[in-house]
């Protein structure tokens, strides 16, 4: 079950030209589920990085603005594309010539993943 | 005698209710009202001793008004106040792993794949079926025909001129 989902994120990591992993993590940056190329960045997998998402969109969330989905970071070398799903938080991490689009498009494919997961962190 | 007659008219006055020099402009607040207001406390507690005091009550609302505040601030410097312990994390992430592995589902996880070109694991099977029938060729060869033909006829009739000279003056 849990290498089903593995493979399956495995195989949307692929789908994209230049991602370089795909996180699933709860709100304090414990991964949950994860599928990493050999070339990402290790400092962008570190908890205290992705972290500061699930602070960061809460207080964006009080601009008036509705509540905040998604952060996308754009750096010199790389690009961190982070959503809010909590209790859950999806991260990308590309290089910066990735194509924005096709990442936040993995989404929906993602998504029912996402249920399944939600189960194991609730419980918590 | 005057003096007397004075008090007796401060009072006579006081009580009909005319003001002079010598009515108070303030009434005592305390030595009037309070010992009516204690009695209807008490009056109240005492016939319904279960009900919430009214000061926790705004104790209450003053914290939830505090609570809203301080849920509607942004506050930038508590950001970077939670972090988690080297081994508190190292602990859930196992947690999780445990969880998942045991965690059951009839669901399949595959994708489809984004080519068009799929094996077939047995072509012989597919190549020996039956080919298309002579009927059925010539049927769609004559109904392709035709459309071909209704999509040449299409013709586009101008009944009014293409170019409208605008009367500028």
């Amino acid at each position: 079950m849990a290498e089903d989902m593995k493979k399956y994120l495995k195989q949307l990591l692929l789908r994209v030209d230049n991602l370089l992993c795909i996180l699933i993590t709860d709100r304090d940056g414990v991964p949950i589920l994860k599928a990493v190329n050999d070339k990402c960045p290790e400092l962008a997998m570190r908890p205290n990085f992705l972290t500061t998402f699930a602070m960061a969109t809460d207080q964006s969330s009080k601009l008036g603005q509705g509540r905040n989905k998604t952060i996308i970071c754009m750096y010199s070398s790389y690009q961190v594309i982070q959503m809010n799903k909590l209790p859950l938080i999806l991260n990308f991490v590309a290089t910066a010539d990735c194509n924005t689009g096709h990442i936040l498009s993995l989404e929906n494919l993602i998504e029912p993943l996402l249920g399944e997961l939600k189960g194991a962190v609730i419980e918590s | 005698m005057g003096c007397c007659w004075g008090s007796c008219k401060e009072d006579s006055a006081s009580q009909g209710g005319d003001t002079n020099e010598r009515t108070h402009l303030l009434v005592d607040p305390v030595s009037n009202n309070t010992p009516a207001q204690r009695a209807n406390s008490d009056d109240f507690i005492s016939r319904y001793p279960n009900s919430i005091p009214k000061k926790t009550d705004e104790q209450s609302a003053l914290s939830r008004i505090l609570q809203e505040t301080a849920t509607n601030v942004i506050d930038v410097a508590a950001l970077d106040s939670h972090n988690l312990e080297q081994h508190e994390y190292k602990e859930r992430s196992k947690q999780y792993q445990q969880r998942l592995l045991m965690q059951g589902s009839s669901q399949r996880w595959h994708l489809s794949a984004p080519s068009l070109l799929i094996d077939i694991p047995m072509p012989e099977k597919v190549l020996a079926a039956p080919p298309l029938s002579y009927a059925d060729m010539d049927m769609i060869s004559l109904l392709v025909q035709n459309a071909n033909f209704a999509l040449e006829e299409l013709k586009v009739e101008h009944r009014e001129d293409l170019v409208v000279p605008f009367r500028i003056p």
